[in-house]
This record gives structure tokens, sequence and C-alpha cells, in this order.
């Protein structure tokens, strides 16, 4: 039974069609990595499963709460979308934390505003993440403080925080420095090791290659291919494939 | 406070460090230090001679409103000071000589003469018209406050996607930027009275500054609001937050920050706006106690002077508190 269950989801911007009758299924547990040209429509897919982008076609069902593309916003369908996101968790390239709170600030945010936790307990729960992201000490800075990979780690912790059942994550470290790289890749191995489901973007193969459980590679708004990482790697099936594989190399 | 003083005029920091090294070691300066020093006197410079033309102009101005007086003649020449002096219930001039000479221009007379001030009014009047600054400052204050409140809201409804609410703010914007603000000072105070509403002078006045403020303001606050990205947004609402817990939580309060700076320099400018309320006569603020202690005995002159250095006083005051706070919001972000 997967968790997350994308079915025949098209995505227009303008008259440019990004995402073309795309289906896909993440079991439970599973670290699902997205590879792919840019304007792929990869970060487009994964940001239509908690609806930042609002799909126009198609359905997206996360844990049980399936939400049908609509145009019409009516209330029942914004309830839906509210629902879908508390499943998700979702890490962006640019950090996106909060600039004018602190980092535990930033981490009980939602908790206490979305889920009515109270502070003190919200902030229990925000340590043991932050000390998960071996950021502990940094609780009273602010982001702006930061180096990029441990705002990155920040931004993994408030995630969490929410204890979503998938985590989302569109190019994590497409902004940082390649010395910075590591330091949150490693959080995110960890996360993977604890049996989260994870639906990543990303352009570290090498990652991929260590991390997934499967791999997809997306072409002009559809799947090419997909499957075990050394075999997406080793033995591409689809010359498009292999010809992105090359040139990354 | 020294540590601010030898920041703000690094010359002072700047003695210490240029000689002991060199009275130690005659090394030679590098070429960086040279034009580092170089830079630094030409600053320090330009500095010291702003200070003093500052100074140069403010007694020039003194001087203006001494009283002094220059008299020349064959028989001699007297510098005096004009004072004005009261006999049995009336004022007169009077001069007083201060410095006399036995020589003077061979032929026909000179004088030159200042403007005299009536220090005994300005004695008199001075704490009258101070405590005037509270009023000032109070309805400056309430103003801010409600044009804060209504610019936020004209800059909510001017991103609204709702047409009735665009329209609103659009149409609230327009109209009090298309009137004169003297206008509407007495429109609060004199037309609406006609309606049967009477509001004090005080909430006459803060109701139209706040209004008109409001009007002004409001772009501050769209800029404010646009300033926070979409990233924000996104953030906010893919960890679940409502639409207005969003707005509420991450994006205003952003905003506000954004906007103290340039909220900060409105109220400079409020100061000197709720001058306009003393038209109504109710408010008893610096303006008007001006008017009240000058006009009955015609000494406007000194009574507006002394108005005009508690406005300037205050302006400089908050400027400088302005200027403060600015730096200190900029520390936070880069």
């Amino acid at each position: 039974m997967p968790i997350v269950k994308v079915s025949n989801l098209d995505k227009y911007f303008g008259r440019l069609h990004v995402l073309k009758n795309i289906s896909l299924e993440v079991a439970e547990r599973e670290v699902v990595v997205i590879i792919g040209r840019s304007g792929s429509g990869k970060s487009t897919l994964l940001r239509c499963i908690n609806f930042l982008e609002e799909p126009d076609n198609g359905m997206i069902e996360v844990d049980g709460i399936s939400v049908p593309a609509t145009h019409r916003k009516t209330r029942e369908h914004n309830q839906q979308v509210h629902d879908l996101r508390l499943k998700t968790g979702m890490v962006f390239q640019e950090f996106n934390l909060f600039p004018h709170l602190n980092v535990i600030e930033n981490i009980i945010e939602a908790p206490v505003t979305v889920k009515k936790m109270s502070k003190e307990q919200a902030s229990e729960i925000g340590m043991r993440f932050l000390e998960k992201v071996g950021l502990a000490a940094k609780r009273s800075e602010f982001p702006a403080r930061l180096s990029g990979g441990q705002k990155q780690r920040v931004a993994i912790a408030r995630a969490l925080a929410m204890e979503p059942r998938v985590m989302l994550f569109d190019e994590p470290t497409s902004a940082l420095d390649p010395e910075l790289i590591g330091e949150v890749l490693n959080v995110m191995k960890q996360l993977a090791k604890e049996g989260m489901t994870m639906a990543i973007v990303t352009h570290e193969m090498s990652f991929a290659r260590e991390v997934a459980d499967r791999v997809i590679y997306m072409d002009e708004g559809c799947i090419i291919e997909q499957g075990e990482p050394e075999k997406i790697f080793a033995a591409p099936a689809d010359p498009r494939t292999k010809q992105f594989l090359e040139r990354i190399r | 406070m020294w540590k601010r003083l030898e920041s703000r005029f690094h010359f002072f920091a700047m003695a210490t460090v240029t000689t002991t090294p060199s009275a130690s070691t005659p090394a030679p300066k590098s070429q960086a230090q040279l034009i580092l020093e170089r830079n630094r006197r030409a600053r320090r410079n330009f500095t010291l001679s702003v200070v003093a033309s500052w100074i140069a102009m403010l007694l020039l101005l003194l001087f203006l409103f001494s009283g002094l007086k220059l008299k020349s003649s064959a028989a001699g020449t007297q510098i005096a000071i004009t004072k004005w002096v009261e006999t049995t219930g009336n004022k007169q001039k009077q001069d007083e000589t201060l410095f006399s000479l036995p020589v003077g221009i061979p032929s026909g007379e000179f004088a030159y003469s200042t403007i005299t001030l009536d220090w005994g009014f300005v004695g008199k009047n001075f704490a009258f018209i101070r405590d005037g600054i509270w009023q000032t400052i109070g309805i400056s204050a309430l103003s801010i406050v409600t044009a804060t409140v209504l610019a936020l809201l004209a800059a909510l409804g001017r991103l609204s996607t709702f047409p009735p609410v665009y329209a609103l703010s659009t149409f609230y914007v327009s109209l009090i930027r298309g009137t004169p603000l003297f206008l509407q000072v007495i429109f609060f105070f004199l037309a609406l009275p006609q309606l049967g509403i009477d509001l004090s002078g005080l909430w006459a006045g803060v109701i139209a500054l706040g209004l008109n403020y409001g009007a002004y303001m409001s772009e501050i606050f769209r800029a404010g609001l646009l300033s926070v990205g979409k990233g924000q947004r996104e953030a906010a609402l893919a960890l679940g937050m409502t639409q207005s817990q969003m707005m509420l939580r991450i994006v205003i309060p952003q905003a506000l920050r954004f906007a103290v700076p340039p909220t900060g320099n409105e109220f400079i400018a409020m100061l000197k706006d709720s001058a306009l309320v003393s038209a109504t006569g109710f408010v008893h603020e610096i303006l008007w106690r001006a008017g009240a202690a000058g006009k009955p005995v015609n000494r406007n002159l000194e009574a507006l002077m002394i108005a005009a250095v508690f406005y300037w006083f205050m302006t400089i005051s908050f400027s400088a508190l302005q200027d403060r706070l600015e730096k200190y919001m900029a520390r936070g972000d880069r």
C-alpha cells in the first residue's frame, strides 16, 4: 500500500505542458530520487504533491488523504490541501527560514500555531530534532548568522518537527557551497536510515546512488525511466537517460 | 558616550594610532598606510569644516537677532545694544551703549542695527510654549498609530484579489491624496458638526492626520509586504499554516520590520504637520501656544521663533533616534 500516490497528473504553466499525465507511487519507508535536466518538471512534480503548485488535472493521495485537482478553491478543497500538507514536510533549495525568528522559534512556529501545541512541549520536540541535525548549540541564533549548510539543517529540523509522514526535498543542496553539501546530505542519509519516506529532487548523483531505493529520470514532463540506482546508473535503458548521465559525469 | 564620540569623529582615535608607532620605530610607512592616512585626513578635514560652518551660521543668526547697533559720525563711534524696556506699562526700545570711540567717519552718519528681540517676552513665554511639546508629540504619536493601522489595512487591501476590497483601498488612497491636508484637518473640525458629529479638536486632528498619513504610508507597507519573498509564504504554507496564519505570523511581522525606519521618517514629518491642528484652536500644541502668546501683545516674531526652535530641536532629536533605530534594525539581517 503506497503512502504517496500521484495519479494522471497534468500541469500547465500558461501554454507550457510541464507535467504530462504523471503517475507515481511511493511506498512507505522508500527513498525516491528524481533526476533530470532543468525544466524537466521534476521540481514541479514535487511541489504538486503538497499543492504548492495546483495541478490542473489528476489526483494526489498522501497517507489516505486524496485530493483531486480542481480550479475551484472551495472551502472543502482548501481543508483537504491543509490536511495533506500536515502529512508532508518540505525542504527548499533556498532554505526559506523565517529571518525574524531565531532557530528554535523557526522550528516551533508551526507546531504552536498549526497544531496548537504549548510552547514548552513544542520546544522539547524542537530541541530533539535540532539535536538530530547537530545544531542544538545554535538554538538562539538568528538565521542570518548561520552558514548555508546550517540553515538547511535547521530547515530540515523545522519540517521534521511537524512529524510528517513524507519528506519532500526540492534540490536541498543546490544553493550550497560545495564544502557545505556533505553535512546536509549526511542528515538526509541518517533520515533515510531511520525509515523516513522521502522524495528527493537532486543533482547529487553519488548521493542518489548510495541512498535511493529507486531513481526516477524525468524529461519534458514525463517519467522516462525508473528503477534501482544500480540499474539506472550502470545500464540505463533509454538513450535520453544515458545521454543525461553522460553529460552530468 | 566617549566611545560613540570617538567612533563618530574617528580622528580622536587616529591621533593615538598614528603617533605611537612612529615615535618608537621610524620604519617607513607603507604606501597603503599613507593612502589610508591621507583619506582619513581628508574626511576629518571635511567633517571639521562642516561643523565650523554650522557654528558660523548659527553665530551669524544669533548676531542678526542680537539687537547690536553700530553708529558712527564725526562725533564718534558707538556700539550699542537695543533693548525693550518697560516703563509705566508700555514698552519702548532703548539703546544701551556698550563701547564708544571718540573717532568716527568724517562726514555724514552711518548706522547699522540688527533685529531687536523682546527678551522679556521670550523669558516670560518660553516655558508656556515649551509645554506644547507634549501635546505636539502626543497628537503625532496618536496619529502615527492610527496611520500605521490604516496604512497596513490599505496595503493589504491593495494586494487583495477580492475586487471590493481592492477598490476600497485604492479609493481611500486616491481621495486622501487628492485633497489638501489642511482641508482635511478643518473638515473634521468644522464641517462635521454640521452633520451633528462633534469631534473634539484633538480627535478631529488625530483622525485627519491619521487618515492622511495612512494613505501616504500605505505605499510603504505595500512595499514591505512585497519585500517578503515568495519562498517565505511557501515555507509557511508547506508547514500547514492557513493563509491568515501565514500573513499574521510570517509575512506581516517581516513587512513591519521593513516598514519601521520609513515610519520613523513619517513620524518626524508628522511632528511638523501636527501644527496644522492649531487651526482648530483646541489642541494646545506648540504653534497654537506661540499664537496665543504672541498675537495679543504683537510679539509674533519672538513667539514664532521660539516655536521654530522647538520644532527644530524635536526633529533633530528624533532624527538622531531614527538613525540609531535604523542602524539597529539593519544589524539583524544581511
